[in-house]
């Protein structure tokens, strides 16, 4: 493989760059074994393949971030079991033990990706060049992974609205709760276990990024999410206020 | 959403005008057994948040008539009202504007900050069957209303008596100008933009009207028996009032009686406010946060533009552009208020009421 010819880059900035990538590399990692997960629990054949297809696709996102930091020599740390990432699919698995495919659904395609793909197209935009390109060619794919859930969940929210709303407020308060204490400006319940040093937040501006905005960024996403998919505005607005910060 | 937004009358888009507000009103969303967010850590997040209804709100006319409406807000930086943000304020408004069309509003008022959409972009709101009021009119007629019950509760003749617009050139001042300029001894016009401050003029001297203008308000306040603010802008600082002077402070944010204090036996009053007869009740009910009035059920006076609107079943762009506010819309507008019990707020300002 060709290595990658970088422009001169400080530490500090190498080592921000390595630790994105390795968050990327472990949220798509969390997406495959979540989605792979999710097939176990339709029934439907062809909904099935859909699962370990969107599995596949996320293997190949992980694939891609890999290679490059293979090129780029970036120092990658893959850890699904950390704090965060690791309570993420505690959470995911928790649901799909029940077979509650709306549930996975809106864990992995509403919350994470809602996050996934507000915070590629940042970093994508952030770093430019050929990093930048695959972030955001990356954030494009997914974004259509939250499309195509957006027009399921809405269909099952209108079979029972207020069903619907009560089981999401439960998952919100479950999940979100872990992803917005591991974007909070500090880390609210410790080290992610994926960054190589030191908590990356406090350097992101090193790459021209800070955290608030991303975080910020990644909410607002979250919430036309839940809009689009019919969640009234005035309880999404409560859900968020009661996040962690 | 759809369902529940099935008899929706009216909405209100919004915004916040302090940190203070905003604190408390987030705080207030959460759970008694969670930490209350520092303000710190709400300004790192508030603004981000896309445009949502927050809360419902039931109106009862003095008629017996019961309406159904929803307060919007726009999560606009109370720190960022000024033109350099303008792009991004608007945009978050034209979102709100298209959350109010999808829940399905009869009539919608573009409150404080957000009727600036209004005033200038009427081709946006022509199409779609929600319409939408700045609802300058009934804040202009609550400012002109409340002033000649205060100039008779102070034994000052209106007919005799200097008028100061500050503000003169935007939409409420013009309409302040229109409803004042027969019923006054002189008009004394203040705005911040000469070109447009010398067409006004003008255009009044051409009526044989007396009129003096100036962009710099203390040429003209010791000569003033009655101060109109509707200017938004900070710092303002009045200097050599007339003794006994008549204030109506409706323009934000509020900073005149900053500048004046007690001095002179002035008397100083927050315009533009109505205060509702028959109540209302919000749910889920923020009055805590949301709520700083003394007085019961007061309400600006442009939110009531919709809600006697909707009351009256008038789904119309009642009060849009600018200057377009005649002396009979004024009249219109205010019996219309009156029909439904809802009048000119009790006189107040930020120390209680008076």
């Amino acid at each position: 493989m060709e290595a990658l010819k970088n422009p001169v880059m400080n530490i500090e900035t190498f080592n921000v760059i390595s630790d994105v990538f390795s968050q990327a590399i472990t949220g798509e990692l969390i997406g495959m074994s979540n989605f792979a997960s999710l097939a176990e629990t339709i029934d439907d054949p062809h909904e099935k393949m859909e699962a370990v297809e969107h599995a596949n696709s996320e293997r190949m996102h992980a694939e891609g971030f890999m290679q490059y930091a293979k090129k780029a020599k970036l120092n990658i740390n893959m850890n699904l079991t950390g704090p965060y990432w690791g309570n993420v699919r505690k959470q995911f698995l928790s649901y799909a033990g029940k077979k509650d495919f709306i549930a996975c659904l809106i864990i992995q395609e509403v919350m994470l990706e809602s996050f996934a793909v507000s915070m590629y197209t940042d970093v994508g935009t952030a770093l430019g060049g050929e990093a930048g390109e695959l972030f955001l060619s990356i954030a494009e794919e997914e974004k259509e992974h939250l499309e195509h859930s957006s027009d399921l969940l809405r269909a099952d929210l209108k079979k029972d609205p207020p069903a619907f709303n009560n089981k999401f407020e439960e998952l919100h308060f479950n999940c979100m709760t872990i992803l917005a204490e591991f974007t909070a400006t500090t880390d609210l319940k410790g080290h992610c276990g994926v960054c190589n040093g030191e908590c990356m937040k406090g350097s992101m501006h090193h790459i021209g990024l800070d955290i608030s905005t991303m975080r910020g960024n990644a909410l607002a996403l979250y919430a036309q999410s839940l809009d689009n998919i019919g969640i009234p505005g005035e309880k999404s607005i409560v859900w968020i206020a009661q996040l962690p910060a | 959403m759809d369902s529940a937004a099935a008899g929706l009358d009216f909405a209100v888009i919004g915004h916040q005008d302090s940190w203070q507000n905003i604190s408390g009103f987030i705080n207030n969303m959460r759970s008694a057994e969670q930490e209350k967010l520092s303000a710190g850590k709400i300004e790192s997040i508030y603004s981000f948040i896309p445009p949502r209804d927050i809360f419902r709100i039931k109106v009862r006319s003095a008629t017996g008539a019961e309406i159904n409406g929803v307060y919007i807000e726009t999560f606009i930086d109370p720190n960022k009202l000024d033109a350099s943000f303008a792009r991004s304020n608007i945009s978050k408004v034209m979102n709100a504007v298209a959350w109010a069309k999808k829940m399905g509003a009869g009539i919608v008022a573009l409150g404080g900050f957000t009727s600036i959409v209004l005033e200038g972009n009427l081709g946006s709101f022509a199409e779609g069957s929600t319409k939408f009021t700045t609802g300058n009119t009934l804040t202009a007629a609550y400012i002109v209303k409340a002033l000649e019950k205060a100039a008779l509760k102070m034994g000052l003749a209106l007919e005799t008596a200097n008028v100061l617009i500050i503000g003169a050139t935007g939409d409420i001042g013009t309409a302040c100008v229109q409803y004042l300029k027969n019923r006054i001894g002189q008009l004394l016009l203040c705005a911040r933009n000469l070109s447009r401050l010398e067409k006004l003029a003008n255009k009044l001297l051409e009526e044989k009207l007396a009129v003096r203008y100036t962009v710099l308000p203390n040429e003209l306040v010791p000569e003033a028996d009655i101060i109109i603010c509707v200017a938004s802008t900070t710092g303002m600082q009045l200097a050599n009032l007339k003794k006994n002077v008549l204030i109506c402070d409706a323009g934000y944010p509020k900073n005149i009686e900053n500048s004046t204090g007690d001095s002179n036996g002035s008397f100083l009053f927050h315009g533009g406010m109505g205060q509702v007869s028959g109540g209302y009740h919000f749910n889920p009910d923020y009055t805590k946060s949301m709520y700083h009035y003394e007085a019961p059920f007061v309400v600006h006076g442009c939110v009531l533009e919709a809600i006697v609107l909707a009351f009256e079943k008038r789904f119309e762009n009642y009060s849009a552009g600018k200057g377009n506010i005649a002396i009979d819309m004024i009249d219109e507008m205010y019996a219309m208020s009156m029909k439904h019990g809802i009048d000119t707020a009790p006189f107040y300002n930020a120390k209680g009421l008076l």
